[in-house]
This record gives structure tokens, C-alpha cells and sequence, in this order.
């Protein structure tokens, strides 16, 4: 049952030569092996044929996290007869364990209508998103196992929801390797700390170069959103600069003796260094035009917190970051409406809906929406039932995620929930499912990209995922 | 329903033999009176020829034998064991059969009564197979970990020089195998550095240095081995690597990330054993089953030590809003289970829970043997959302009786109260006062105090004289400080006893498809004699630790000495530290592993009689240096990574060491030892949505004491390499990367530091500058700077402050500017950072 390659017990065949560099002793990340291999450039450490590579559509991700779950009947999963059956009775049974206690079935407050030659139902909470829905497969057979957040969240990250796992993030990066030797390949934006916190963006087993790498935190704007420790509060870059060339003499002073690992701390700094000057650079939005930034919402109050998010991700795609990801949420939990669904909805759709429309256009625009896989969804769903007299519970049986760009088929609905949209019923997408397809799009096969830690193989999927071909063009 | 006919026909009973002919249980007949007509009304409409329900049939011998997909249904004469039985009973809520309703009384017991007769059928005897591991133990025991260790004989080796005690002997044998010469022996500041840090984690101090250089006698190794092993900051050191172990962590972390506001107390109780050498056999037993050691008599101290260090049971983390109460409790003993397995013996047990193990012989039987020991323990107090761990109360007779004598004066002060109301009201009715129309007492203090008092009840407090109400303000003032200055009696997390119960088989780790149950057990692979003794009415956690402290347990002794060898060398004899199984890594030196595991024991269980072993071999002391070894070339073909030690290793300083030490060498090391740091309450988030994580690292004590927080560890810890306790790490990994050259170069701890060093250096040089590199490098380095680097100090300085008065900085402020950048340069360095 366990993927046991048998090939070869190095953690990561494809990467011999870094691997090399660990075995020396030394362990040091990919910024230190980059500089080690100077005059080697930094893609060919992914190489293509490694034995988990199968043909790439896309390069790189960017993950789009609507913290909360945001409900798949009021957005992108038309159900008719929810509509008619507003009130009545669910027909069948619900699920053995529940989050909360519901009632009966709640139809949405919203109206549907079809967009683009596709004529895909969007409802009226997302009229930008349904713009662009000839570009998006939504994976409306989405479903997961826990039912509250913490264990929704991390599953969704990281495809466990009971140990530490590395995230998605990091593994991509450990299968791709960097494509930028200044920037780490895992950014994630604003993410919230509640729910696995740092565990939904940690390299857990694998090396730490492939951790995400964290801007700012939920609660606080995006405008702040910043790389912990990067500029110095009391040295100018001159004073900065000669203090590290006193410390790069200090070793052969000291004559301590050629050792890698010596070296490649030295080095570290010098990575440091360059990464200090390169990132504000990519994070200055003011270098973008007034039409851009109003094409992601930039300039009104209630998009604006996501429209940055959403502009830095393209910043750092375009630079090269293999993995960004953003993350709607604030000092509450954003999508979760057990109550007052309207008004909860409303806003929170609004926040984020021209921005992401903003952020499809855009890439397409400049070509990157090819090879950039953009991924949009929550921890769950939300019941077709009512909670309360107005509100949803958590649904995690049936839901629905979207895929745009990167080599997916757009115009699409992929699988299907059943006729009122409580459990996913057809082509039925597990979020193990998920991450495979999201995977192979990448140009990996997840049940070949393994890595041996305490004795066993471990995979992003664990024992499970399948690929789903039909999302893909 | 071909059982029904078989039984009818073949036997020739009929329903006019009448009820006094009730056939004995351990007939056929009773199968055909009793069990037949209710498993053809009830079950066969699932369980027969139409449908196979969970792949059971019940309407035939072959089907009762086979049972269904969780195995076998039926343990002939014990219903107690029998699913059949249990599923009928509504046993579990997962298994429950008929599904719409449970069958009456009479038929349960019916069917049990058959069962414990022995399952007899007309048709024939049910077999059900015996639970049979799936591989031979026998042979399994031949494996390299899972034999006891055997103390072997020093062997002989070229050159005795070598060799200081029978450690060195194991090396140099190996190293003269491969034709290698180990190094030279490391001078002795090198020495002390080495020693201070891998026994304390903590530089020595100039002084320290000194004292050491200067002792010329040769038993000054031994003297400076015997204070850092007497230090207290040896046992913080040693404890803070046993955290890693045991997956300590002050916060729950998974998905609802609640304070362990007690957790300390465990990590304190870590220190102290380390700290007076509490014999490693006794730590472990507390650890499992400190809660069944408390004896009559014994001091409320040991008593609160051993509730204490179940703690370890209780802290791993926990899917605490887990909506399914089953599966919580199943994955909080797997955790145990895992746990357990990898802390003290080195075996991923928790790979069995699904199905029998892929590699190590540990079959899923095995697993819910073990299971059935933490399921027949209690370690949470409630699982409805949030869940709530257990804590046991820890409190001191003079705390239990401070806290009874403080509820005795608050009792006193509430009476008072009551009389003086009830007092006044009696007073006020004798003197005809009556309450306002429409007053009305409440209705339970009405029906509480009776008809009788009914009536004075419902004059207000406001018709009361101006000087009673007075004096029942104040009263009331005094109660609600007295209820505020009630002291909280303190609980540490930790485990008690269940209730007794075998854990039955899930299969493929479904908690919703239970078979059958199996006896409370260890590993048979790994049985003693015999089987662990449970005891029917306790959990079997006792048994379990002394089982696992039993000199002759193949793992416990080897594990450890292990650990201790990884601590030292910053890599295992086996280098997969918490993997003994048959995917681990082999040991380099099995000969010399098992030598010191035997010697650990018959040493009775000392871990510093172990430190003083490993210290005071040749081994251990020497030079990292690759020249200092006569045969280099020929080591770095044959061992470039020196996995044999034929030379020292440099290491990186562990994450905590590299925060003290920054700390101790600035001058800023508070040495304050225990307590809680915790900014929020017992039980309370560590932070809400809004993701403002409140946790202080502010502190200038020794790292070990700030909050483990997880899924938020502290960046300092995080950026190099710590664990955040969420699964047991005895082997942390060393990267380097980028983000560690941030922290460095720009984090206010490095800064404050750095600047607190330099202002000691002007300090101590106020007038003559040309010292001030000799005493950075004094403080910092442990030794005198080189001419070279004293020259190289200074005109970074220069430079420093020329760059400095660019930036426009006043000319009395960059002197100490200027030194505070280079002393961060050299907090950062290699030296510094790095033990050789």
C-alpha cells in the first residue's frame, strides 16, 4: 500500500547532485547549493526527467484560500430544485457526523444566471469571477473528511488532518526546485495562524529550504504584509554591507579549516543579502499603473486588502516563486456564516470577487496564464440546509473548489453533487484528488514524488488521490 | 434460511415439545430452540442469501465461522470477545445491529448464553481462527535490535595510545579495520568549549577557561567533566533534548491551538531528573504509569512528580473540535501508541493501526493489544467540542489545606450575611413592616426557605436601615475578594485510570468497522516470557513500563544510550534515532552500542555515569581538524563523513544554544529556573482569528522556559531547525538557509544583544581602545584574537564609523554603534555559532 520506490533510497532522486551537497555533512538549502553550484542555472536542478516528472502544463501556482468555506449553492454549484424545494424537507439522509445541528432545506437568496459561450450558472455574487468562466473548471464534486475547520483546513493544505505533514507548497518545491535563486519558492500572503497555523505552510519532514515562506499574518492588512526580518531597523545597506565583509573575513582569520558547511553559511548571508534588495522591489506596488491597480480593486476601500494581495502574487509569479498563496480571512473566520448568510456572503464575495477577476485578466493578458495554475476554494462547503433560520453549516462532502490557466480545460463543471448539492455524487474529487491533478498540471506524478522520512515513503496523497484527466484541456 | 430446515429436520424438534424443554446452552438443540428463529427474524434479511451485508452471512455454519469483513463475528465460548454479541448488546455505537432497534433482552441473553456455551451447531463446530501474527516471531527475534544486547569484549587494537576506556577500543578496532588512525587529541580550550556545550549548552565562561587552562593536573579532565555535570544548567540542557523526544510543547497546536498551561510542570520535573540523575528505568516507569507508582506514605512531592510525568501520555496534540468522538479517542491512543513506540523503543508502532505492518514484525493485532492499554486509560476529561485533556491535581497538603481554610473564612463571611438578612428581616417584620404591593420573592428562594420564612423574604434590601445596608456592602466587598484570593489548587496534564477494556481490531483503522477484541498486550515479537500480565480491572500501564524497563528488553536500554550518543556526536550509532525497525538505519558499531546499553544498566540506569564514560574517552576528545590525523587521505576516501570518528565533528549549536549563548557571552543570561511563561490562561486560545499570536520571547532566560508554541513557533527556534513538539524528534535536522542570515543580520534579539556586548566592551576598555578586541574575542570566542584578527577588528571599526557618520549619526554615539555591528558579526560568525 505504501509507495515504496525502489529505485533508488535517496529522498529525491532527481536532485543527486544537491543531494550530494546534503550527504557532505552539511544539510544546507537550495540558496547555499545554488551559490555552490555557481555557473549551473537554477532550473536544471529540476530537471525534466526526473522519474516523477510527466509533461508540465504549468510552472507554478497560486492558491487562492477563502478561509471559512464558502458555500457551493450560493456560487458555483446551480441547483434548480434547492430553489424550489426552499423549506421542504432533505429527502435523504444526512451525514453520520454533523458539525452542528441543522433544519431543512434553505434555498439561495441569491438569483443564478449563465455566463460565456460555456453559459456555466455563476449567482449574482460573483458577476466578475463569471466573466472568466470559460477560463475555469469548477470542481463541483470537491469533498473532504472532517467537518471543523482545523482538521477542513489542514487536510486541505497539507492532505492530513491528524499529523504534521509538509504543505502542498513545499512540495511542489521539492518537485520543481526553485526558479529563482533570490526569492524562496514558497510565499504565502497573509495567511491566518489559527486552524494548523504555521503547519498549513511548513516543510514538516522535508528539507526547510521548501517551507513557505510567510508576509504579514490574517489580521492585518496587506499593506503590511512583509518577510519577517528582511531590512535592518538600525544599519544603512553601507554600514550593512562592511559589517558582512568583516564577518566573511572572520573564518579564514581564524584558520578554521575548508569545511562545506562553514562556506555555505558564509554564502547564506551574502543570499540574505541579495534577497533584501530584490523583494521590496517586487512587493512596490506604486510601479504598476493606475488601470492596473483598478483592474484589481486596488483603488476602493472594500477590494483593495485582496486586490494587493492578488497584484503581489502576479509581482512574484512573474519573478519566479513557484508557489504563492493568498488568504481571505480576517480577524474572523471570513466564509463562515452559520448564520446570516446574506449579508456574511455579500461582503465577503464582494471583498474578493473583482480582484480575482482582476488577477485571471491579467495574467492572461501578459501570456502567464498559460503556465500558472490558479486554484480557488475553501476548507468545506456549506450545508443545502438551513442552520438556524438563516445561516449554513459546514459541509465537507460535497463542494466546490475551481482551477483556471496552467493547462485546464476551462468552460467546465467537473463532477457533480447530488440534485440539492449536499453530497458530491459524480467524478467525485477528494481533496487527495485535488492535489494529484494539481500535481500532474505541474508535471508531477504524485505517486512517484516521494520522500523517505522515519522509515517510509511519504507522498503529499499519502495512500490515496487520483488524477482527474478531465480537468485537463 | 437453509440453517433453519438443517436444524428443524435434522434434530426433529418442533414448537409442540414445549417450553419446559429448553435445550442446555452448549447444545445444538439450544441453537435450534433459541438462537435460529431470532437470526432468521432479525438479521437474514441482511446477513443471508439476498444480501451480505459488511460480507456476513448469518443463515449458515460456514457463514457464522467466516464472519465478515472485520473477521470473524463469533469466539466460541466468550460472548465477551464475540462482535456478534456486542453488536447485538449495542455495545458500540458504530456496530449496533438490528439497526432499528435493539432486540429484547431475553434474545441478548440467549445469544450470549449460546456463545459462552461454545457456539454449538447443528451443522457442525464454528471455527474461528486463532489470532496469528503474520510472520514467525521466532524468527523475527534475530533481527539485530530485537535480540538482547550481549556485552562484548573490548577488542584488541593496534596501538593502545588510543585507547582510554573500552569505547575507544570499539572505534580504533573498527578504524584499524579500514586502515584508518584516529586524530590527534583537540586542545584543551577546544575541549572545554565541547564539553560545556554538549553537557550544558552554554559557552564557558573567560574565567571558566582560564581555571581550566591552568589545571595542569591529570585529573583536571575529570574535575571540569564532575562541575558541568554538578551545573543546573546540565540538566536544563539534557531535559531540553528529552522535550524533543517526547514532543513537549506548551499549546495543543492541530486545529484548536489551546494553552498546555500546565505543561511546565512536566518540563520542570524533566530538569530536576536530569539535574539528580534520576535513574533512566525509574524516569521511564513514571512516565507511563507515574499515576499507579504513588504509594501510601510517600512524600506529596514524589506523589506530584509522578502524577507530573504522565503528562507525557497527555501532551501530543489533539484534533479537539473532531466532531466524531470515536474517532478522537482512536487517534489520541494512536498518538500514545506512536509515541511510546518511537520515544523509548525506536518502532513506528503507529503504522499497525490500518493493517499489520509493511516492514517491522508488528502485526495490527499487536497494535490493538497496546491500544487496549491507553484505551483503559483516561486522558481526557471530556470529548464534546472543544475537547478537554485530563489534569491531574497535584496540590500539596499545605496548598490543599491553605485552599480549605480560605473557603472556610469565605463560608464564614457568606453566613454572616445570610444571618445578618434573614436577621433584620425578622426585625423589620416584628415591627409590621411589609414588603411593597406587587414585591415578590423569587420563586426557588421561596419554595427553598419555606412558607413559614416566605413572607419576611419579600421585604427588599432596600427597606433594610442605612447601617445594615452598609455593613452588607462591606461584607459582600470582603466576599468577592476573598472569592478572588481563593487559591487555584494546581493540576498537572497527565492520565488516571479507565475503565478496563480490551480495544478491539479496527479494520483497515476504520473506527466504524470494529472486529474482534484482543487481549491488552505488548509486541509478541517483543514478549518477555510471556504475555503482559493486565490486570482485569487496571489498564496494564504499570506492566507495560516494567516491561519496557526489564533489563532484558532488546530496545529500551539501546535506544537511549543511542539518544545519549546523538547528543554527544550530533549523530546516532544508529543514525535513525527513532527508528530501530527493519527500515532504520543499522547501527555503524553495533558491538559498541550494545556494550554501552549493557553497561547502562548494570550501571543501574545513570545517565551521568554514562556522560563520564563517553567523556572520557579518547574518542570523544578528538580534534576536528582533518590535518590533525596522521592517515587523512585514506579517512576521507574511506569515511568522508566520518561516520566511523576517526576525528571530531563540527556542529552547528542547536537553536536554543544558539539564542543562549547569544545571551550568556552579552552578559544578559537570566538564570532563573522553572515556571510557566504561558502570557494566556490553562485552556485558553493562544490566539483568536485574529491571528495576533500574544506569546512573549522577551525574555533573557534560558530558552527551554520560553512557551513551545505550536503551529507558531518562535521564529528564533523555528529559522534553526527546533521541533514544535507535534511528533517525537529525537534527530533535528541542521539547514542552512537564507532566513537564518536575516534573523541574524536584522532581528532586535541579535541587535539588543550585540549592543549590550559592546557597551560591556567599552565598558571594560573606556579609554584604551586596542584591548577592546581582545575582550570581544574573549567574551565571544573563548580565546585571544590573532594579530591578523585584531587588526581586522579595528579597522572594521573605522570603517564602521565612517559609514556610520555618512548616515549622519552623531560622533558620540558610533563608537558603541560601531562595536555593536562588528559584535553582531561575530555573534553571527562560524566560530561562534559552530562547536569543533
Amino acid at each position: 500500500m505504501f509507495p515504496i520506490d525502489t529505485r533508488s533510497r535517496d529522498c529525491c532522486p532527481a536532485m543527486s547532485r544537491r543531494g550530494m551537497l546534503r550527504a557532505g555533512g552539511a544539510g544546507f538549502g537550495w540558496l547555499a547549493a545554488q551559490a555552490l553550484l555557481a555557473g549551473e542555472s537554477a532550473g536544471a536542478l529540476a530537471t525534466a526527467d526526473a522519474p516523477y516528472r510527466v509533461p508540465a502544463r504549468a510552472k507554478r501556482v497560486i492558491f487562492m484560500f477563502m478561509k471559512g468555506g464558502p458555500s457551493q449553492v450560493d456560487t458555483f454549484d446551480y441547483k434548480p430544485k434547492l430553489q424550489a424545494d426552499d423549506g421542504k424537507e432533505l429527502p435523504f439522509e444526512k451525514p453520520r457526523v454533523q458539525f452542528a445541528p441543522t433544519g431543512n432545506l434553505l434555498g439561495s437568496p441569491w438569483k443564478f444566471r449563465q455566463y460565456g459561450q460555456s453559459g456555466i450558472h455563476v449567482s449574482e455574487l460573483f458577476p466578475h469571477v463569471a466573466r472568466h468562466v470559460d477560463d475555469i473548471c469548477f470542481l463541483n464534486s470537491c469533498h473532504g473528511t472532517n467537518s471543523a475547520h482545523g482538521g477542513a483546513v489542514l487536510k486541505l493544505h497539507t492532505g492530513s488532518d491528524t499529523f504534521v505533514r509538509p504543505g502542498m507548497g513545499a512540495w511542489v518545491n521539492y518537485g520543481l526546485g526553485t526558479d529563482n535563486d533570490n526569492l524562496p519558492g514558497f510565499l504565502t500572503i497573509c495567511p491566518t495562524l489559527a486552524h494548523g497555523g504555521l503547519n498549513n505552510w511548513n516543510s514538516a519532514f522535508l528539507p526547510a529550504e521548501y517551507q513557505g515562506v510567510p508576509l504579514g499574518v490574517a489580521s492585518r492588512p496587506a499593506t503590511e504584509a512583509r518577510v519577517k526580518y528582511m531590512g535592518n531597523p538600525r544599519w544603512s545597506t553601507a554600514v550593512q554591507r562592511r559589517q558582512l565583509d568583516f564577518l566573511s573575513s572572520l573564518d579564514g582569520a581564524a584558520g578554521l579549516p575548508a569545511d562545506g558547511q562553514l562556506d555555505a553559511r558564509l554564502k547564506s548571508f551574502e543570499l540574505a543579502f541579495r534577497m533584501q534588495a530584490e523583494m521590496p522591489g517586487l512587493q512596490d506596488l506604486s510601479q504598476e499603473t493606475p488601470e492596473t491597480l483598478a483592474l484589481y480593486g486596488i483603488d476602493e476601500a472594500r477590494t483593495e486588502n485582496f486586490g494587493r494581495q492578488c497584484l503581489m502574487a502576479r509581482r512574484f509569479s512573474e519573478a519566479g516563486v513557484r508557489f504563492v498563496q493568498l488568504t481571505h480571512s480576517d480577524g474572523k473566520v471570513q466564509w463562515d456564516q452559520h448564520g446570516d448568510l446574506l449579508a456574511g456572503h455579500t461582503e465577503k464575495a464582494s471583498e474578493v470577487d473583482k480582484p480575482i477577476a482582476g488577477l485571471l485578466l491579467d495574467l492572461k493578458r501578459r501570456g502567464l496564464l498559460d503556465d500558472t495554475l490558479v486554484v480557488w476554494g475553501g476548507e468545506f462547503g456549506r450545508t443545502p440546509v438551513a442552520q438556524g433560520k438563516d445561516g449554513r453549516d459546514h459541509n465537507p462532502d460535497g463542494y466546490t473548489m475551481w482551477m483556471a490557466g496552467g493547462g485546464v480545460k476551462g468552460g467546465q463543471r467537473y463532477g457533480a453533487t447530488d440534485e440539492y448539492g449536499y453530497y458530491a455524487v459524480e467524478n467525485r474529487m477528494h481533496i487527495h484528488d485535488v492535489h494529484a491533478t494539481m500535481l500532474w498540471l505541474l508535471g508531477i506524478d504524485h505517486l512517484k514524488l516521494t520522500y523517505r522520512h522515519a522509515g517510509r515513503d511519504f507522498r503529499l496523497t499519502d495512500v490515496a488521490g487520483h488524477v482527474h484527466h478531465g480537468v485537463m484541456a | 434460511m437453509s440453517f433453519l430446515l438443517a436444524g428443524l429436520a435434522g434434530i426433529g424438534l418442533s414448537a409442540a415439545e414445549g417450553p419446559a424443554a429448553v435445550p442446555a446452552t452448549d447444545s445444538p438443540e439450544f441453537f435450534a430452540a433459541k438462537v435460529a428463529p431470532l437470526l432468521a427474524t432479525h438479521c437474514v434479511a441482511c446477513h443471508g442469501s439476498e444480501k451480505q451485508e459488511g460480507g456476513l452471512r448469518l443463515d449458515s455454519l460456514a457463514g457464522l465461522s467466516a464472519g465478515g469483513e472485520a473477521g470473524p463475528v463469533i469466539v466460541p465460548g466468550s460472548a465477551a470477545e464475540s462482535v456478534l454479541a456486542g453488536a447485538v448488546g449495542y455495545a458500540d455505537e458504530a456496530l449496533a445491529m438490528p439497526p432499528d432497534g435493539k432486540l429484547p433482552d431475553e434474545a441478548i441473553q440467549a445469544l450470549r448464553a449460546w456463545i459462552d456455551g461454545g457456539a454449538h451447531h447443528p451443522a457442525g463446530r464454528i471455527e474461528t481462527p486463532a489470532l496469528t501474527p503474520p510472520f514467525d516471531p521466532v524468527a523475527k527475534r534475530a533481527f539485530w535490535s530485537l535480540t538482547a544486547p550481549l556485552r562484548a569484549t573490548p577488542p584488541a587494537v593496534k596501538d593502545p595510545a588510543h585507547v582510554a576506556n573500552p569505547i575507544d577500543a570499539f572505534v580504533v578496532a573498527r578504524l584499524d579495520v579500514e586502515g584508518i588512525e584516529p586524530a590527534a587529541v583537540a586542545d584543551k580550550a577546544t575541549l572545554l568549549r565541547r564539553a560545556s556545550f554538549v553537557l550544558t549548552g552554554l559557552p564557558p565562561t573567560p574565567d571558566e577557561i582560564d581555571a581550566f587552562l591552568a589545571d595542569e593536573s591529570p585529573e583536571a579532565w575529570d574535575r571540569v567533566i564532575d562541575l558541568l555535570l554538578a551545573s543546573p544548567r546540565y540538566g536544563e540542557h539534557q531535559a531540553r533534548h528529552w522535550l524533543d523526544v517526547v514532543r513537549y510543547a506548551d499549546s495543543n497546536g492541530l486545529d484548536e491551538n489551546i494553552a498546555h498551561g500546565n505543561a511546565w510542570r512536566y518540563r520542570d520535573w524533566c530538569i530536576a531528573a536530569f539535574n539528580r540523575d534520576e535513574p533512566f528505568d525509574a524516569f521511564l516507569r513514571a512516565h507511563l504509569a507515574g499515576d499507579l507508582l504513588v504509594e501510601e506514605g510517600m512524600s506529596p512531592a514524589r506523589r506530584a512528580e509522578l502524577l507530573t510525568a504522565t503528562g507525557f501520555l497527555a501532551m501530543g496534540p489533539k484534533v479537539l473540535a473532531e466532531g466524531d468522538q470515536q474517532k478522537l479517542l482512536a487517534d489520541i491512543i494512536d498518538e500514545q501508541i506512536d509515541t511510546t513506540g518511537k520515544a523509548f523503543m525506536g518502532l513506528s508502532l503507529g503504522c499497525a493501526r490500518c493493517h499489520d505492518h509493511k516492514f517491522d514484525p508488528v502485526s495490527q493485532a499487536d497494535y490493538y493489544a497496546l491500544a487496549g492499554v491507553f484505551k483503559s486509560t483516561q486522558t481526557m476529561e471530556s470529548l464534546a467540542r472543544i475537547a478537554k485533556w485530563h489534569e491531574n491535581d497535584v496540590a500539596s497538603p499545605e496548598e490543599q489545606a491553605a485552599l480549605a481554610a480560605a473557603r472556610d473564612r469565605l463560608a464564614e463571611q457568606k453566613q454572616q450575611i445570610d444571618k445578618l438578612v434573614a436577621g433584620t428581616r425578622a426585625a423589620l417584620a416584628q415591627a409590621g413592616a411589609v414588603p411593597p404591593a406587587g414585591a415578590a420573592a423569587p420563586a426557588g428562594a421561596a419554595a427553598e426557605t419555606g412558607s413559614a420564612t416566605a413572607a419576611t423574604a419579600e421585604i427588599p434590601e432596600e427597606q433594610f436601615p442605612d447601617e445594615v445596608k452598609g455593613q452588607l456592602a462591606t461584607l459582600r466587598e470582603e466576599v468577592k475578594k476573598l472569592e478572588g484570593a481563593l487559591p487555584l489548587l494546581p493540576t498537572a496534564m497527565g492520565v488516571k485510570e479507565g475503565v478496563a477494556e480490551e480495544a478491539r481490531i479496527a479494520v483497515r483503522g476504520s473506527h466504524l468497522t470494529l472486529g474482534r477484541r484482543v487481549s491488552r498486550g505488548v509486541p509478541v515479537v517483543l514478549e518477555i516470557d510471556r504475555a503482559l500480565a493486565a490486570p482485569p480491572a487496571g489498564s496494564g500501564r504499570k506492566e507495560l513500563a516494567a516491561w519496557l524497563t526489564d533489563p532484558r528488553h532488546p530496545l529500551t536500554a539501546r535506544v537511549f544510550v543511542n539518544r545519549l550518543w546523538r547528543w554527544h556526536f550530533g549523530r546516532g550509532i544508529v543514525p535513525t534515532t527513532d527508528n530501530f525497525g527493519f527500515q532504520g538505519e543499522k547501527p555503524t558499531n553495533q558491538a559498541l552500542l550494545d556494550w554501552l546499553a549493557v553497561e547502562f544498566v548494570e550501571s543501574g540506569w545513570s545517565v551521568k555515569q554514562m556522560h563520564r564514560l563517553i567523556l572520557r574517552s579518547r574518542t570523544w576528545r578528538l580534534a576536528s581538524d582533518p590535518a590533525a590525523t596522521a592517515t587523512r587521505s585514506r579517512a576521507e576516501e574511506v569515511d568522508a563523513t566520518n561516520v566511523l570518528h576517526w576525528r571530531g565533528e563540527v556542529r552547528r549549536l542547536e537553536a536554543e544554544s544558539v539564542r543562549d549563548a547569544t545571551l550568556a557571552v552579552s552578559g544578559l543570561l537570566d538564570t532563573t529556573m522553572g515556571g510557566s511563561m504561558l502570557h494566556v490562561a490553562n485552556r485558553a486560545f493562544l490566539f483568536d482569528h485574529t491571528s495576533i499570536d500574544g506569546t512573549k520571547y522577551d525574555s533573557p532566560r534560558r530558552s527551554i522556559y520560553l512557551p513551545v508554541i505550536r503551529n507558531h513557533l518562535y521564529d528564533a527556534f523555528w529559522l534553526f531547525d527546533c521541533t514544535d513538539g507535534a511528533v517525537p524528534n529525537g534527530n533535528r535536522g541542521t539547514s542552512t538557509v537564507a532566513s537564518q542570515a536575516l534573523y541574524l543580520l536584522n532581528s532586535e534579539f541579535e541587535l539588543g544583544c550585540a549592543e549590550a556586548l559592546a557597551k560591556g566592551i567599552l565598558a571594560a576598555a573606556p579609554a584604551d581602545a586596542s584591548l577592546r578586541p581582545t575582550i570581544l574575542y574573549r567574551r565571544v570566542c573563548g580565546r585571544m584574537p590573532t594579530e591578523n584578527e585584531g587588526r581586522l577588528v579595528t579597522e572594521a571599526v573605522r570603517d564602521l564609523e565612517g559609514a556610520l557618520a555618512a548616515d549622519g549619526v552623531a560622533e558620540g554615539e558610533r563608537a558603541l554603534r560601531a562595536w555593536t555591528a562588528v559584535a553582531q558579526a561575530l555573534l553571527a560568525g562560524n566560530e561562534f555559532l559552530f562547536v569543533r
